[in-house]
């Protein structure tokens, strides 16, 4: 992190108020969200279509995002990756065809979380900035990289089938790590 | 022939550069820049540097690499396109980076004709840590003392993006009043949204910036944009005083109405996460079933909360005769916290070995399943001995089961039990139960002890005496036949003479026929004959109970003997 950074932290740590939320039911919430997710992600679609099996891609997530070394980064990691799903799924899907009152569901359901946790992460944030961000980094690529093939695939079925399983995979993996976490 | 030798010491030692070479090889006085800075703003790079030298004629030239997926070794350093032969102390490198998460390095040096200067040092970045987050774009526009605004991302409409995620920004609205000491206020307002709080008629000033909040990043303000706020029509029959009353996951709109006449609601909902992105959302606002074109100024909404995980807003929407509508202010409801819980139901039982037993039903009754996965209730008890003196110390037992135990109770006492759940996640508890009394029984055992010791005693007595009392009976009468036998003659020989017929002494139908035989035989011979029968009297009479019949002297001549004789037949 450059001086310029610092300065920023500094200068919004004097000016933001801190409030006094009810922050305590967020790991409980979190828990809940990526169980109901879970559900719903199967919920929406049918089996992955046979099709597309030979486009499948290896995206390589950045397991060790998720190491359970240093808790509150691995947590501030988690909402990161909620934030991220949100956003890819909120990309045109007419060409899926998923049931669209699943999806709602997961969307707000994700959203839920996310809105919340921000309101509370005024007291995080010393926290994850001064930890180590390249693992943060990795994420943001790996994402970055779903986004694309979403793109150069035009969103078409088997693209949105692919990110689906990547998905899920990827919310069963936070589902392991949140309940040995919450131990 | 001296940059090809310098050129060629540099590919002799990649990662070192020793200054000392070349000022062997080749003499320049040319400074290096210093003081490098790079300024980024979305996908803008801009490099800064400063030239302390006094020559005026230089130019500069930048090299740049980077590390490709986080790897240690980096690649070749190259001429940065955009920053070659520069005569300003800035110069724009955009084109350069593709890579926002790579590290990257920099470094300048100053060239004049065949000169050049070391290389500076090296500027190392990863361009998404040092980039800032552009100014959004801003519409404004202005209905009913309202003022409405939208927003657009950073780099909307643009192909390659610093910030991919734009879903996660949330923007920062500042505004004032166009007017010497205007207050500012500031405040958090979505991508589509509307100002509220506005005196009508008057002219506002606002400007907005993008902050990214996981990573605690402010981007640049918007630049600022006014406008004036137009008079506020008052509509006499909106909707006012929305409330929300939910209990145990059942959700009810509340709602008060001035206008005396004729109105007819429609409550209409929105998934929360709507208003998170750019499109407009004002036409996905749905009608929940059930309220529609009602009358009644109230309405069960829990059809539409299907999940508990989801956010809600809720509003009304009034109508009168000629089709004019007013919409309330909306409501927002996070189904868990939005939520009370009820009272949980109890059960007491007391158990033989004295100890109370409280059975809980979680609140909710249909919902109570998802209430109680969500919440994590735990139960708090209150118990107290429930005597006329008041004075009794209320107790306290928290417990997460549903089943709960108390001990230590004294016997014989009214103790009464109330419980409340409540959720330590949420913060959240409910009421108290309905108090449930029951009486510990008295010390049952002691009563019981004795009582059993009676019994037991008075069977061992009567088991123990009657044999014994039968025994001593036995004895007594045994005894008394043998050494107290009874001197009475027998009453048939008392009377002997006239009364013989009117003797108590009857001979009875038991007899045996045999005895009259004996006698006959015995009257044929001699004294022996009268011994016999004496024998037999005393045979006779000994079945009386005491008589005994006697020798009696032998006056009695032959012809009592043939009395008796008859007497007998």
């Amino acid at each position: 992190m450059n001086d310029f950074g610092l300065i920023l932290i500094g200068l919004i740590l004097c000016t933001t108020t801190i409030s006094s939320l009810q922050c305590n039911h967020l790991p409980l919430q979190q828990r809940k969200v990526i169980e109901n997710s879970l559900q719903l992600l199967d919920k929406m679609g049918k089996k992955f279509p046979q099709q597309c099996l030979r486009e499948e891609m290896s995206f390589r997530f950045p397991e060790q995002v998720l190491k359970l070394g240093q808790r509150e980064a691995v947590k501030m990691a988690i909402e990161e990756i909620f934030h991220h799903i949100f956003y890819i799924f909120s990309k045109n899907l007419t060409l899926a065809a998923w049931d669209g009152t699943a999806l709602e569901q997961f969307q707000n359901g994700l959203y839920q979380q996310i809105e919340q946790l921000e309101a509370c992460v005024i007291k995080k944030q010393t926290h994850y900035f001064q930890k180590k961000e390249v693992n943060r980094l990795k994420l943001k690529k790996y994402f970055q990289k779903i986004d694309c093939f979403l793109k150069d695939k035009q969103h078409n079925l088997c693209s949105w089938e692919i990110s689906r399983a990547e998905m899920r995979r990827c919310l069963q993996l936070i589902d392991k790590v949140v309940r040995r976490l919450n131990n | 022939s001296q940059r090809k030798r310098q050129s060629s010491l540099r590919l002799a030692t990649p990662s070192l550069e020793p200054p000392l070479c070349y000022f062997l090889v080749g003499q320049t006085n040319l400074k290096s820049p210093q003081d490098i800075q790079v300024y980024v703003v979305n996908t803008n790079f801009t490099l800064r540097w400063k030239y302390t030298g006094n020559d005026t004629d230089v130019t500069f030239s930048a090299e740049y690499r980077w590390f490709e997926d986080f790897k240690v070794d980096g690649t070749e350093w190259k001429k940065l396109p955009g920053c070659q032969n520069d005569t300003r102390t800035e110069c724009d490198f955009s084109s350069a980076i593709t890579e926002y998460y790579d590290k990257h390095h920099l470094r300048i040096r100053t060239e004049r004709r065949e000169e050049v200067s070391p290389w500076s040092s090296i500027f190392e970045m990863t361009p998404y840590d040092i980039a800032q987050i552009g100014p959004p774009g801003i519409e404004l526009q202005s209905i009913n003392g309202v003022i409405k605004i939208k927003v657009s991302p950073p780099e909307a409409n643009q192909v390659q993006k610093m910030w991919i995620d734009d879903l996660s920004f949330k923007y920062n609205l500042v505004i004032w009043e166009n007017s010497s000491n205007a207050e500012f206020r500031s405040q958090s307002i979505f991508p589509t949204d509307k100002i509220y709080d506005l005196a009508p008629d008057t002219t506002y000033c606002l400007k907005v910036q993008a902050t990214y909040p996981l990573e605690s990043k402010e981007g640049l303000f918007s630049p600022v944009h006014c406008i004036k706020t137009t008079h506020k029509v008052n509509v006499t029959f909106c909707a006012t005083n929305v409330s929300i009353l939910a209990l145990n996951m059942k959700f009810h709109l509340h709602w008060d109405n001035r206008y005396k006449q004729h109105v007819s609601y429609n409550v209409q909902y929105l998934s929360g996460y709507l208003k998170k992105l750019y499109d407009d959302y004002s036409v996905k606002w749905l009608n929940v079933p059930g309220c529609e074109n009602i009358t009644d100024t109230q309405c069960n909404f829990s059809s539409i909360i299907t999940t508990v995980s989801g956010t809600f807003y809720l509003r009304v929407q009034a109508m009168i005769e000629n089709n004019k509508s007013c919409l309330s202010n909306e409501v927002k409801v996070i189904p868990l916290v939005t939520n009370e819980i009820g009272p949980p139901g109890v059960k007491v039982d007391i158990s033989d070995d004295v100890l109370l037993h409280i059975q809980i039903y979680p609140p909710g009754g249909s919902e109570s399943e998802v209430m109680r996965d969500n919440y994590d209730f735990s139960y708090r008890i209150l118990y107290w001995k429930n005597s006329s003196n008041n004075e009794e110390e209320i107790k306290m037992k928290e417990i997460k089961q549903t089943i709960g135990t108390i001990s230590d109770l004294t016997p014989s006492t009214l103790y009464c039990v109330k419980v409340q759940a409540f959720s330590k996640a949420y913060n959240k508890s409910s009421h108290f139960s309905k108090e449930e009394c029951i009486k510990t029984p008295g010390d049952k055992i002691l009563p019981l002890v004795i009582l059993a010791t009676f019994v037991t005693a008075v069977v061992a007595v009567l088991l123990v005496a009657a044999p014994l009392i039968f025994v001593l009976y036995q004895a007594y009468s045994k005894i008394k036949y043998v050494f107290f036998p009874s001197c009475q003659p027998p009453l048939n020989i008392e009377g002997f003479g006239g009364q013989l017929f009117n003797s108590p002494y009857r001979p009875t139908a038991e007899e045996p026929i045999e005895n009259f035989s004996i006698i006959e035989t015995i009257i044929t011979e001699d004294l022996n004959q009268i011994d016999f029968k004496d024998y037999k009297h005393s045979k006779q009479s000994s079945r009386d109970s005491g008589n005994y019949s006697n020798d009696d002297d032998t006056s009695g001549s032959k012809a009592s003997e043939e009395m008796l004789e008859k007497e007998i037949v």
